[in-house]
């Protein structure tokens, strides 16, 4: 496969660190060379989240800045945040449902809003893609799903070397069975929705 | 995944540190111990996880010094051992490992020293490759996945050969990247041993050391032999110029080699970096004009090429730490690249990339969960001592506690540091002293300290922040803990006996979430004098959720938004609370029911989950 660098960004809690591992481990099954790093301890507690999946033949278990080919942004102002990561031509695909930090939500400082958001990200990736995860993942049911919406879209636009049946597999096999019907519900409402005409 | 299948050939992808653990089985670990401490904890808890289904022994020890005890007896009665720590563990436990080194370890010990440049999860970033060289043992520095098992089996197996210990050096990528990994056989634990009893190599009394320390030496220079041969350091590509590569160096360097082909070196990995396999190193430089050095944090391999070339007369350039490659935080692709290109004159022409201007952008710090009781106590704590006392904080989750509106750390230094450092300072300044110490940081080495503040006749509020497990590390147990909430045998040792067997005679113990018996104590407390305990007990939410089972069916809901409940937003900071315009309100899917917003504004009420 042509080698292929995915970022991840999030904020603790969101399930940035399931999805990375679910895309690293249903790549290698798919045998493709994978590598993937994670962050775990204090930066966890509600700070942000980074951690990257390298596909295609790459030792490194990071990506510099300017190195992504895919940025996935599990929050829109993390997403912003990560830009400089992107490599010229990469895309970006991002929630747009904002979990605003302690300072926001306590009025010290604005979030910024999000059209800002948008258009600074189209500047960097002119086909970027902003997905309602939170709300496709409350018709679920289980809003915990919304990084499972952002794996479907991805999944569904043709970057990887599978599309999304592979990734409906991988969560049959590898998440709690309790869970597994939301998870796919959830995949396919977010390739539904990348999917459709903009 | 099935860490314990006993066959070979069968490939996984594992977290490095899952990788190390595959590793040690292979050798036949029999006994494993630890203090957890990022990014080392996923060694011991997987361990843990296992145990049942398993024969080796394994402990969390109270701390790392306890640790390298038993897991270095367990040595010496010929069991293959494995104790784990992070960098700044090794810390504490250097006293027994310096001996150790001395007189050997006759069944191998392998001793997992997690290193953290760029200070991810840590007060410093300091490289324990010096601990390699200053107490003498061989060090390993895996790059992957499949290294962290492969390198772990072969240290425990060189261990075991040269009955020395032996360093395992990770860094945070290290232990926290997934890689695909191939199992190799594994051999049965060897739990049972046998002591043979020599006082003339284990008790190093002077006549003893003395004598030691020259067999070490000696013994450094066989393994060194050893190692000029080991398939883990090897050379490839051409060129006049040369690159030494380690750890994960080795993975950024290869990257860059493949995206830019222009770049011509000739390579040297060292996977075993001591002792310096000089030959090798040696035969590699001759015929280079230059030389670049590429190693995270400090010029160890640096600094003894250098020495190589010198004592060789060898007049080969070396490059190593400057503005490109500094001596802290970590590398990437983009600084070794950086390096390559300036060290071949080439031209770097940094890639256009995307910089919106983000500086503007909310920072967004970790904190304290919502319905942390830490947040409890240093809001009562603020109230009593406000400004005016100097808190003396601790490492855990607690430390958090920095951060305003809470604003309830003011020094320092490491594990148990709070109540002697708060101690010192007490004797010094005329403000009180206020030390935060968590229950595992307590067992850690917080005793002593309680024993020298009562020893000593010092002035000082201790408050114990007892959340009834090692929270920040991801929830391990610690001796104070009820062991059968684990699926061990029952039985924990309690806190407050302790503080009393200490010496300390005004100790109160409150739960930590009950506002009026928090603020009671602190003030009671305060208008004492000498050494003042309090002990403030609640499970942390989320240990409780998960560990202990407990449903929280209340939630708290804002009645009406007005002066109180923004006061009450702007007190606690709770990642539960928000603003909706000028309404404050409270989300339901993150409150955590601790119901301490309640007991401090009439305006907001609990109500159930629905």
């Amino acid at each position: 496969m042509k080698p292929l660098r995915v970022f991840f960004t999030g904020v603790g809690g969101q399930g940035t660190l399931t999805a990375t591992k679910l895309l690293a481990e249903t790549a290698l099954e798919q045998n493709i060379q994978v590598n993937a790093g994670e962050i775990h301890g204090m930066a966890q507690r509600g700070g942000v989240v980074h951690s990257f999946v390298l596909m295609g033949g790459y030792f490194s278990p990071k990506i510099s800045q300017g190195e992504a080919d895919v940025i996935l942004g599990f929050e829109p102002m993390e997403t912003m945040r990560a830009l400089s990561f992107l490599k010229k031509g990469g895309l970006v695909l991002s929630s747009e449902d904002p979990m605003p930090p302690v300072s926001v939500t306590t009025g010290k400082e604005a979030y910024p809003f999000m059209d800002h958001i948008k258009s600074e990200t189209i500047k960097c990736s002119p086909k970027a893609r902003f997905i309602p995860c939170v709300s496709l993942a409350r018709k679920t049911g289980v809003v915990q799903t919304a990084n499972t919406v952002l794996m479907g879209a991805f999944f569904s636009m043709e970057l990887l070397p599978f599309g999304l049946q592979v990734l409906l597999d991988s969560i049959k096999k590898r998440i709690k069975p309790g869970l597994v019907d939301v998870n796919l519900e959830a995949a396919r409402l977010g390739a539904e929705f990348v999917n459709q005409p903009v | 995944m099935n860490l314990l299948d006993p066959n070979s050939g069968i490939k996984e992808l594992l977290l490095g540190n899952e990788a190390i653990v595959r590793g040690a089985l292979e050798a036949g670990v029999g006994f494993i111990s630890c203090y957890p401490g990022t990014p080392s904890s996923e060694v011991p808890d997987t361990f843990f996880r296992l145990s049942s289904k398993s024969e080796y022994y394994f402990e969390y020890a109270p701390n790392e010094k306890v640790a390298m005890e038993t897991a270095g007896a367990a040595a010496l009665g010929g069991v293959p051992a494995l104790v784990t720590m992070k960098h700044v563990g090794v810390n504490v436990a250097a006293d027994p490992m310096m001996t150790l080194a001395y007189i050997g370890t006759p069944g191998g010990l392998v001793i997992l020293s997690a290193d953290d440049p760029g200070c991810h999860s840590s007060q410093n970033e300091q490289d324990n490759r010096y601990y390699s060289r200053l107490a003498g043992l061989p060090c390993f520095e895996p790059s992957t996945a499949q290294e962290c098992k492969d390198m772990t089996r072969e240290a425990m197996e060189l261990s075991a050969k040269w009955e020395q210990p032996v360093m395992l050096r990770t860094t945070t990528r290290v232990n926290h990247m997934r890689g695909p990994v191939e199992f190799g056989q594994m051999k049965p634990a060897k739990t049972r041993g046998e002591f043979k009893k020599n006082p003339g190599r284990f008790v190093p009394i002077p006549a003893v050391a003395r004598v030691r320390h020259r067999a070490l030496t000696a013994i450094l220079q066989k393994i060194r032999l050893e190692i000029e041969d080991s398939p883990w350091n090897k050379s490839w590509g051409q060129g006049k110029v040369g690159v030494i590569a380690s750890g994960v160096s080795r993975s950024y360097l290869k990257d860059v080699l493949k995206s830019r082909p222009e770049i011509e070196v000739k390579v040297l990995e060292l996977g075993v970096t001591h002792p310096l396999p000089g030959n090798l190193v040696k035969n590699f430089l001759s015929g280079l004009d230059k030389v670049i050095i590429l190693e995270e944090l400090e010029p160890v391999l640096e600094n003894d090429i250098r020495v190589l070339c010198q004592k060789n007369g060898l007049t080969t350039e070396v490059v190593g730490k400057g503005d490109i490659l500094p001596l802290w935080d970590e590398y990437s692709t983009l600084c070794v690249e950086k390096a390559l290109m300036d060290a071949l004159g080439l031209d770097f022409k940094e890639e256009e990339q995307c910089s919106p201007d983000v500086s503007g952008l909310p920072n967004r710090p970790p904190n304290l969960c919502a319905g942390c009781s830490h947040r409890s106590v240093y809001l009562n704590v603020r109230k009593v001592f406000g400004n005016e006392a100097i808190y003396s904080s601790d490492i855990g989750c607690y430390t958090l506690g920095i951060l305003p509106p809470l604003k309830t750390a003011d020094f320092l230094f490491c594990m148990g540091s709070s109540v002697s450092g708060g101690c010192g300072m007490s004797r010094v300044v005329d403000s009180p002293v206020v030390a935060f110490i968590g229950d595992s940081t307590f067992f850690h080495s917080g005793i002593t300290g309680l024993i020298n503040a009562v020893y000593n006749k010092y002035d000082l509020i201790l408050v114990i922040l007892d959340n009834r497990t090692t929270a920040m590390t991801g929830h391990q147990p610690h001796p104070g803990v009820d062991q059968s909430l684990y699926g061990l045998k029952p039985g924990n040792i309690e806190i407050e006996p302790l503080v009393r067997a200490s010496g300390v005679e005004n100790i109160r113990k409150v739960k930590a979430l009950n506002q009026k018996a928090v603020l009671e104590a602190l003030e009671e407390l305060k208008n004492m004098r000498g050494v003042r305990v309090l002990i403030a007990e609640e499970p942390c939410p989320l240990y409780a959720k998960r560990i202990m089972g407990v449903k929280r069916n209340k939630v708290a809901v804002v009645k009406e938004s007005g002066p109180a409940t923004l006061e009450c937003l702007n007190t606690l900071a709770c990642p539960a609370f928000y603003l909706d315009g000028e309404e404050v309100r409270i989300n339901p899917d993150t409150c955590a029911g601790c119901m301490v917003c309640v007991q401090i504004c009439d305006e907001i009420k609990p109500g159930s989950r629905s």
